[in-house]
């Protein structure tokens, strides 16, 4: 009997090839339960493929994965376990353009969940609500602007009532002024305790929440440390230089 | 004067008083020109032919017609003959499309190799051939005597498909397959109406159900009802001496044309449904999966709904070209609509008039076809113009 609580996510030793190109080399990865960790590096360095392993959107060949203790494996029904309790936010919103913003919420609860309508659309306001636009529900995802689209899709993830969520690159399609209002919903997750990956270039945001910043390059996880050390005392040469790009130092 | 016709207004005004008017006379001349040279020839247009009798007899027909009814009800006759073939048609194709289609878009390689080799090999074939093809097929079946038989109801034979029937009367038989038809409309409209969005998913398959059931039930009912005196609800065909007796005959034409019209137009809407799936975002399949929906959800939620509305506007075109190709009946003698018309325009000289017919005809045919097709995309066409996939 142990008292301990179990890690969210356990990556030992996972490798990832598209072809014969290897995209992920060896990874070994913990995150706690609670645990906000911010993923950079250049383009290409794997870090969207790695989490999308997570969720089993890339199949990973070899290495093992566990989330909240099932193994993700070949059995249909892990996956869709852990499909459960991880939610994920991608770079283009990925919305359902035919359902309405509160369908959009609603539909996995009252399919996967089993919830009935009335209590999956309450849910799902409560979520709206907590994205700052539950005046927009019975609007369609292309009456709104991208950063309303990106806030419903983390509603729409919310809505799930996900112990994990993914964020890939959730404001690099955004215009300039949008960006602010989607961060400021990501802090206010990160403040409430959700454990949290989260692919992005925003440094700020990285400094301000994140309990650890792991940099990646080719394929590999170079550096991981808490932000104050990340960017104040950078430990690879390849870090630094990423560094001094992404800030302009 | 000259800064009036500077007048953008204006100028269009004239212009376009001049463009209606000499349309109208265009329209007029033919006109009076076309009923000129008609009277020298001695031909007296007009439509009271409409209700001579023909004098001939139709070899495939839906509804009762010997040679002393009139030449309306031949025409009638001709244009439930198309519809017939057409709805067949249709309903083939699109099935054998939908199939073709998502095979080519399978992860399966071997699925994928079929359905391109099928797509390619009907699709680049003239449809007037494979009209021919196929009736030689068929035609080329044994005998009654020796007919091919499928658990002593189907009979293959050179003569036709003879399949199980009822003894009922036309009109039930009609409004029965009315009723049952009308029970799948409120079906697919209560799937996809605005009033019923907003409903429990498993009441609204309960309801689906339960419309389906009564559907039945009451095309039951209405079967028996109109059943034939002193006979057997089933009709089961059976060799009486040289021929089959009982049962329905699907005459080898209708067959060939179906056959055709399904084989060809499956072809073309397999691509057209490829297409369809193809144009849905992988995103939007990524995040269905992400929120944990099976693939049956994600293919029954996302992936269908937002391929069918990439698909239907060129889906209607599909479907009118097809009903157009009916017409390719007259080559093996299957007596659609052209055909009663061109027999019609031999026996009687009434060329215009029937012509004219034939070509309203179709034109109501198709016009209804994509106007229901049109109000169906309009419903639900995608809304807002901010969408990124």
């Amino acid at each position: 009997m142990t008292q301990t609580v179990e890690p969210a996510i356990i990556i030992r030793g996972m490798n990832k090839f598209y072809g014969s190109f290897q995209a992920l080399k060896n990874i070994d990865l913990t995150v706690e339960q609670g645990e906000r960790i911010v993923i950079c590096g250049p383009s290409g360095s794997g870090k969207s493929t790695l989490i999308r392993c997570i969720n089993h959107l890339e199949a990973h060949q070899s290495g093992d994965i566990a989330v909240l203790g099932t193994p993700l494996d070949n059995n249909i029904a892990n996956i869709d376990e852990i499909r459960r309790e991880v939610g994920m936010v991608f770079q283009h919103f990925n919305l359902f353009p035919h359902m309405t913003v509160l369908e959009n919420c609603a539909l996995a609860p009252m399919l996967v969940r089993k919830w009935p309508r009335a209590k999956a659309e309450e849910m799902a306001m409560q979520y709206l609500e907590k994205v700052k636009i539950p005046d927009q529900a019975e609007k369609f995802p292309g009456q709104l602007s991208g950063g309303q689209q990106q806030r419903v899709a983390i509603a729409r993830s919310l809505s799930m009532q996900p112990k994990v969520l993914l964020f890939d690159e959730p404001t690099s399609a955004l215009d300039p002024e949008m960006i602010s209002e989607v961060l400021d919903v990501m802090v206010s997750l990160a403040n409430d305790g959700m454990t949290m990956l989260c692919v992005t270039h925003e440094m700020g945001f990285a400094r301000q929440v994140a309990d650890r910043v792991i940099f990646m390059d080719e394929g590999e996880i170079i550096e991981q440390n808490p932000p104050e050390e990340f960017f104040g005392n950078p430990q690879n040469e390849r870090t630094q230089q990423f560094l001094s790009q992404i800030l302009g130092r | 004067m000259l800064s009036a016709w500077n007048n953008i207004k204006l100028r269009n005004a004239v212009l376009q008083i001049l463009y209606v008017g000499g349309f109208v006379a265009l329209i007029v001349t033919l006109i009076v020109m076309g009923r000129t040279n008609l009277q020298e020839q001695g031909i007296i247009s007009g439509f009271d032919f409409l209700w001579k009798a023909t004098g001939w007899e139709v070899s495939f027909s839906l509804i009762e017609f010997t040679s002393r009814d009139p030449y309306w009800l031949v025409l009638v006759v001709g244009l439930l003959n198309t519809l017939f073939l057409g709805v067949i048609g249709l309903v083939l194709a699109t099935v054998i499309g939908v199939i073709i289609g998502m095979a080519r878009t399978s992860a399966n390689d071997l699925a994928r190799l079929l359905g391109a080799t099928y797509v390619e090999i009907f699709r680049n074939i003239p449809l007037i051939v494979q009209v021919f093809f196929w009736y030689a097929v068929v035609t080329r079946f044994p005998g009654p005597r020796q007919a091919i038989n499928v658990g002593d109801s189907l009979f293959l034979s050179s003569r036709g498909l003879y399949a199980p029937g009822l003894n009922i009367t036309g009109l039930s038989a009609f409004l029965g397959i009315v009723a049952f038809l009308t029970g799948l409309g409120v079906i697919v409209w209560v799937s996809s109406a605005q009033q019923f969005r907003r409903m429990e998913p498993a009441r609204k398959s309960r309801l689906r159900w339960l419309i389906l059931l009564v559907a039945f039930v009451v095309t039951t009912v209405i079967f028996w009802i109109g059943r034939l005196p002193d006979t057997t609800l089933v009709s089961m065909p059976a060799l009486k001496g040289l021929n089959f007796r009982g049962g329905i005959r699907v005459s080898t034409e209708l067959s060939a044309m179906a056959i055709s019209i399904a084989i060809y137009g499956g072809a073309y809407i397999a691509e057209i449904v490829r297409g369809g799936f193809k144009s849905v975002g992988r995103g939007q399949i990524e995040a269905a999966q992400s929120v944990g929906l099976t693939n049956w959800q994600v293919f029954s939620r996302i992936r269908f709904p937002l391929a069918l509305r990439a698909m239907l506007p060129i889906l209607a075109n599909q479907y009118v070209w097809l009903i157009k190709a009916t017409t390719m009946g007259i080559a093996i003698g299957f007596t659609d609509f052209f055909m009663v018309v061109s027999t019609a325009i031999n026996q009687s000289g009434q060329t215009l008039e029937l012509l004219g017919i034939l070509m309203g005809g179709f034109l109501i045919i198709n016009f209804t076809l994509a106007a229901v097709l049109n109000r169906i995309n309009r419903a639900i066409a995608l809304k807002g113009d901010q969408l990124r996939t």
